[in-house]
């Protein structure tokens, strides 16, 4: 049964995605999503309820399957160098050719490591990464259905490429989960490289100069992730002649040696979670289709990086290469939030605060204490889901109103009241008590006692949070003295608003069920040691259940109300949003939010910044190496 | 939870406001002395607060009236919390999510002024806050756990192990009584910067139960800034009251700051500062 | 209990707003000048707001004009009730000596109903802090008697 549960998870999703590229009729290809969706979503909880587990499938742990993966280690730097090649790409050619020595040196260099007994532990914090890949995954394939429709419509595409863009995307929920499952590091290398050649090929999918561009600098800085990760592995090899994940996280088998393998598997770590100064990749895929952007942000690649983080953490404990990649990941949460704090373009806001979530993440495995690890399994499973229901929304709103410009969405509420409620909802869960994510932040604070730089790192990144998702909530809010402009009517479709729906009650519900999620999913050998801490959580639920009663309350009685004329100093002309001014004239009024760049501007900050983390990232290594 | 808990939840919950009402009416009269006046009667934010509740006013915004209730649920649990002897950081964040929502039921209304109170509202927040934190940390670190029992029960005084937060908790307690910023403008004395910031839609019983909100705020910030001579209740009532008349002092004696003065100079020095002494904590 | 608290306090917290209808500035003068620490008006409970939503008592001076009238009419409809109006000076009672003027209407209270008025050119501050009370006198006799 167990066999059957992880292999529907790997290799179900692949088979539906060339099913998607074989059956090209729009119907068949949502009948093959939708099923997928639903097979995932039964197979992840099927696996829950058995976690946690070991099991060896023939398809990952048999000879052939091993043989594949040594060979994808190569066969992905050869497609990555042709691609270099043809795009005369010269960081994407020369990092694809230091994959393929690395491959060559492990495969002829080297000695062969111990046979790996177990191909697949499912462990909380596997279990975690594939609840978020099958369920928020599938919910963002759904919610793809209508919008590539809409998108391509848009394109005046003349034949459809939307069986390629659903291979990927399906293939890619297929390999996300065998990394997650995975006991092998070749294995799971297999699979690392496998995400990168899914994300390279969706950010370019629309084939646009730009869309080729940020493709490349995604895959150029992933393969050099890559590279880093490679080094890694064939450094434990060489070290401890292991392949094995669960062998390899045993802080016994580390006493008295390096860590440097250890801290090059976390920069690949980094780069994949787009830590400063790798932020760029991500930035970049913003110019995908909507769900891949959701897809990159929320649920795949970046938890990659977070999840190998989190996977080696009881390692990191204690030691200076934890503490060092601790102030990496609270500096980038820092920065991250600084930088989001400046900037107007919704999507960017999104990204940027992506990497600041995931940077406070790996600040989490970077102490590796039992509270930490929880607090870091906590933040990636709610980051997942909020992080993909603004996603949705703000896609859902850029097709309606044609902008992703924060100030273009100014009081969608009275346009799409739907989907800005759930935006409003979902990055309100981003920043306030008692839910998920702000409880992870929390938990975060006080495990870092024993690192009072990132304390305050985290400190300063936690209010610009704040001061970010309020002033974005608080825009689409925007009272009406600036009128509608859209059309209300303009594209609604079940299929977009299910899934919003169903995320923003995860995100919300998961948010407040923070502490018994964390008690359910902790990787193996870590104890529930937030037991106590918990417990203010509950009192804090009733309260906000009861404020909510109250001003659901309130809000029914006041919607009925009719409103005030907008206090404007002296007289709001008939039209929304003018005032008679001067001349007796009707003068327009403008708002805009303050985005305060002199003190968060991009340029000046992300350069600063770059320098500080490179140098974070340097220390890293380094002090691994000394 | 034991019952003793429970009645010190509950007096908590009725007394920080009343608490924080007398703060304020001390705050006004205080404030006349020292500009040579009589000023109001002690009790004038009471009957302020009463006068509003029995207004009638169409409100500017549907869903103002939902935040503002959000904002005193979490404003008054805050104030619970710490008096129920919870985790202090954690009381931090729900004040700070009641500063939240002011901002968003601010953000709701349809005056451009209250829009524009919002935005400087959460730079202001954006100012004090990390000072704050980085102030609880350190007392946190001095009494080895993060509850406000155990904060109450440090081995004599916390100031004397952390005098380089008091500069940035003096600086909380001007932005939570609202003296500075001067363009932020929320104050009652000198408040016609941009008609009345953040509270320019707020009207009747809404405002009114904002105020309420303010008063338990300004109890928890003096209360957390009280943590640093506890070692009586009347040590911690005196350390309450210097930060207050400090407060007022140097509101009467020197120009309010401007947003952009506050977070690009005062902001980062109250917070070097309070991570200096963060990190000797750790040092010792 | 607390309802004659409530009560009480409508008549021990007057938060006033100024307006200038088209005043020559003397009464403006006079008006702000009452606010100073030299009268002292705290001690009533009165504050000076700049937004008629917060504003119990709206003090107008000046004659109202033909192109002023329906701004005075917005910010008094933007008050909450019950509210005062107070009218300052001769131009504000009744149109002062501009009453015979093409744009001018006359007094405030050919557009909004007025409480008290204060004569006087410019007024006295004395006199309107005794307006203020005499308003809130009225105010009470009608909250006693509702």
């Amino acid at each position: 049964m167990i066999d059957a549960y992880i292999g529907l998870l790997v290799l179900w999703p692949v088979a539906a995605g060339l099913a998607c590229l074989v059956l090209r009729a729009p119907a068949l290809r949502s009948m093959l999503v939708m099923a997928t969706a639903a097979v995932l979503a039964a197979a992840a909880v099927g696996l829950a309820t058995q976690a946690p587990l070991t099991a060896s499938p023939a398809f990952l742990a048999s000879a052939t399957a091993l043989h594949v993966a040594q060979a994808a280690s190569f066969l992905f730097p050869v497609y990555f160098l042709l691609m270099g090649l043809k795009e005369k790409h010269p960081l994407v050619i020369v990092f694809a050719l230091l994959q393929l020595g690395l491959a060559a040196f492990g495969e002829f260099g080297l000695a062969a490591p111990a046979e790996v007994k177990t191909a697949v532990v499912c462990d909380g914090l596997s279990l975690a990464l594939v609840l978020v890949v099958s369920l928020v995954g599938s919910l963002i394939s759904i919610f793809a259905l209508p919008y590539m429709k809409h998108h391509e419509e848009h394109l005046h595409l003349k034949t459809s490429r939307q069986p390629q863009f659903f291979m990927i995307l399906l293939a890619f929920l297929g390999f996300m989960n065998g990394l997650a499952l995975s006991n092998n590091l070749h294995v799971f290398s297999a699979f690392y490289e496998a995400t990168t050649l899914c994300s390279f090929l969706l950010i370019g999918h629309d084939q646009t100069a730009d869309a080729k561009k940020s493709g490349l600098r995604a895959l150029w800085m992933n393969s050099m992730g890559g590279v880093f990760l490679h080094a890694g592995i064939l450094l434990i090899q060489k070290q401890h002649g292991i392949a094995d994940i669960q062998a390899l996280v045993s802080p016994a088998l580390w006493t008295g040696t390096t860590l440097l393998p250890l801290a090059l598997i976390a920069m690949a770590a980094c780069v994949k979670a787009a830590q400063l100064p790798f932020q760029a990749w991500l930035l970049g895929a913003m110019v995908a289709p909507t769900p891949v952007s959701a897809l990159l942000h929320s649920s795949t690649m970046v938890k990659v990086g977070v999840f190998v983080c989190l996977r080696l953490a009881p390692v990191f404990e204690g030691t200076s290469t934890g503490r060092v990649l601790t102030l990496a990941g609270a500096f980038t949460f820092l920065a991250a939030s600084a930088l989001a704090l400046g900037q107007s373009n919704a999507k960017k806001i999104l990204a940027y605060s992506t990497a600041a979530n995931l940077g406070l993440i790996i600040a989490c495995a970077g102490i590796g204490t039992p509270v930490a690890i929880a607090a870091g399994v906590v933040l990636m499973v709610i980051h997942a889901c909020t992080k993909g229901l603004l996603f949705l929304c703000v896609g859902d709103m850029e097709q309606t109103i044609g902008s992703r410009d924060l100030e273009d969405l100014r009081g969608m509420i009275a346009t799409s009241p739907v989907t800005a409620l759930a935006a409003s909802a979902g990055s309100m869960a981003m920043v306030l008590p008692p839910l998920g994510m702000l409880v992870g932040k929390w938990a975060a604070l006080e495990a870092a006692a024993a690192s009072p730089v990132s304390m305050v790192m985290m400190a300063v990144g936690s209010a610009l949070g704040v001061v970010c998702w309020v002033r974005f909530t608080g825009t689409l809010m925007s009272g009406v003295s600036m009128g509608s402009k859209a059309d209300p009517a303009a594209h609604t479709s079940s299929l977009s608003t299910g899934p919003i729906l169903t995320m923003l009650a995860g995100a919300v519900g998961l948010g407040m069920a923070a502490p018994w999620l964390n008690a359910m999913l902790l990787p193996a050998g870590v104890g529930n040691a937030l037991g106590g801490g918990w417990g203010l959580m509950p009192p804090l639920f009733i309260t906000a259940m009861l404020a909510w009663i109250v001003g659901i309350k309130v809000l029914g009685r006041q919607s009925q109300a009719k409103l005030a004329t907008p206090y404007i100093g002296g007289l709001p002309s008939k039209e929304a949003g003018s005032f008679v001014g001067a001349l007796g004239r009707n003068w327009t009024l403008s708002e805009g939010n303050e985005y305060a760049t002199e003190f968060f501007g991009e340029p000046k900050l992300t350069k600063l910044a770059g320098v500080v983390a490179v140098a974070l990232l340097l220390a890293l290594v380094g002090g691994a190496l000394i | 939870m034991n019952l003793n808990t429970f009645y010190l939840a509950v007096a908590g919950l009725i007394l920080a406001p009343l608490v924080g009402g007398l703060v304020a009416g001390v705050d006004r009269v205080v404030t006349a002395r020292l500009q040579s006046r009589m000023g109001p009667p002690l009790m004038q934010p009471f009957y302020d607060v009463g006068k509003l509740m029995s207004k009638v006013i169409a409100p500017a915004s549907h869903w103002q009236g939902m935040f503002v209730r959000w904002a005193l649920v979490a404003s008054l649990a805050s104030d619970v919390m710490l008096a129920a002897g919870a985790d202090v950081l954690m009381c931090f964040f729900v004040q700070a999510a009641s500063a939240s929502f002011v901002a968003l039921g601010a953000f709701c209304g349809n005056s451009p002024y209250s829009k524009l109170g919002a935005q400087r509202e959460l730079f202001q927040l954006l100012a004090y806050e990390p000072v704050f934190m980085v102030g609880i940390l350190c007392m946190a670190k001095a009494a080895g756990a993060f509850d406000a029992y155990s904060f109450m029960a440090a081995q004599g005084p916390l100031l004397f192990k952390m005098p380089l937060i008091v500069p940035g908790l003096l600086f909380v307690v001007l932005v939570k009584l609202r003296k500075s910023p001067f363009d932020i403008a929320a104050s009652h004395h000198m408040h016609q910067e941009v008609v009345r910031g953040v509270y320019t839609d707020y009207a009747g019983r809404d405002f009114a139960l904002l105020e309420i909100a303010h008063w338990a705020d300004v109890t928890v910030v003096l209360w957390i800034c009280s943590f640093l001579w506890a070692t009586s209740p009347l040590t911690m009532v005196v350390t309450a009251g210097l930060f207050l008349f400090a407060a007022l002092v140097i509101d009467n004696i020197s120009a309010r700051l401007t947003w952009r003065t506050m977070l690009g100079r005062v902001a980062p020095i109250t917070l070097i500062l309070a991570t200096a002494n963060l990190v000797w904590l750790y040092l010792e | 209990m607390f309802g004659s608290f409530l009560k009480t306090s409508q008549v021990k917290s007057p938060w006033l707003m100024h307006f200038d209808c088209g005043s020559c500035n003397g009464c403006d003068i006079e008006t702000l000048a009452c606010l100073t620490p030299v009268y002292d008006v705290e001690r009533f409970g009165i504050i000076n707001v700049g937004n008629p939503r917060h504003a119990d008592v709206l003090v107008v001076t000046g004659t109202v004009n033909k192109r002023n009238a329906v701004i005075l009419k917005n910010i008094y409809d933007q008050m909450p009730s019950p509210k005062l109006v107070i009218a300052i000076g001769a131009c504000g009672c009744s149109g002062g000596v501009f009453r015979e003027a093409p744009n001018v209407l006359g007094g405030v209270d050919k557009v909004i109903p007025v409480d008290v008025y204060v004569p006087g050119c410019p007024a006295k501050p004395e006199a309107i802090m005794d307006a203020v009370v005499t308003g809130l006198g009225k105010l009470k006799g009608i909250l006693e008697a509702s």
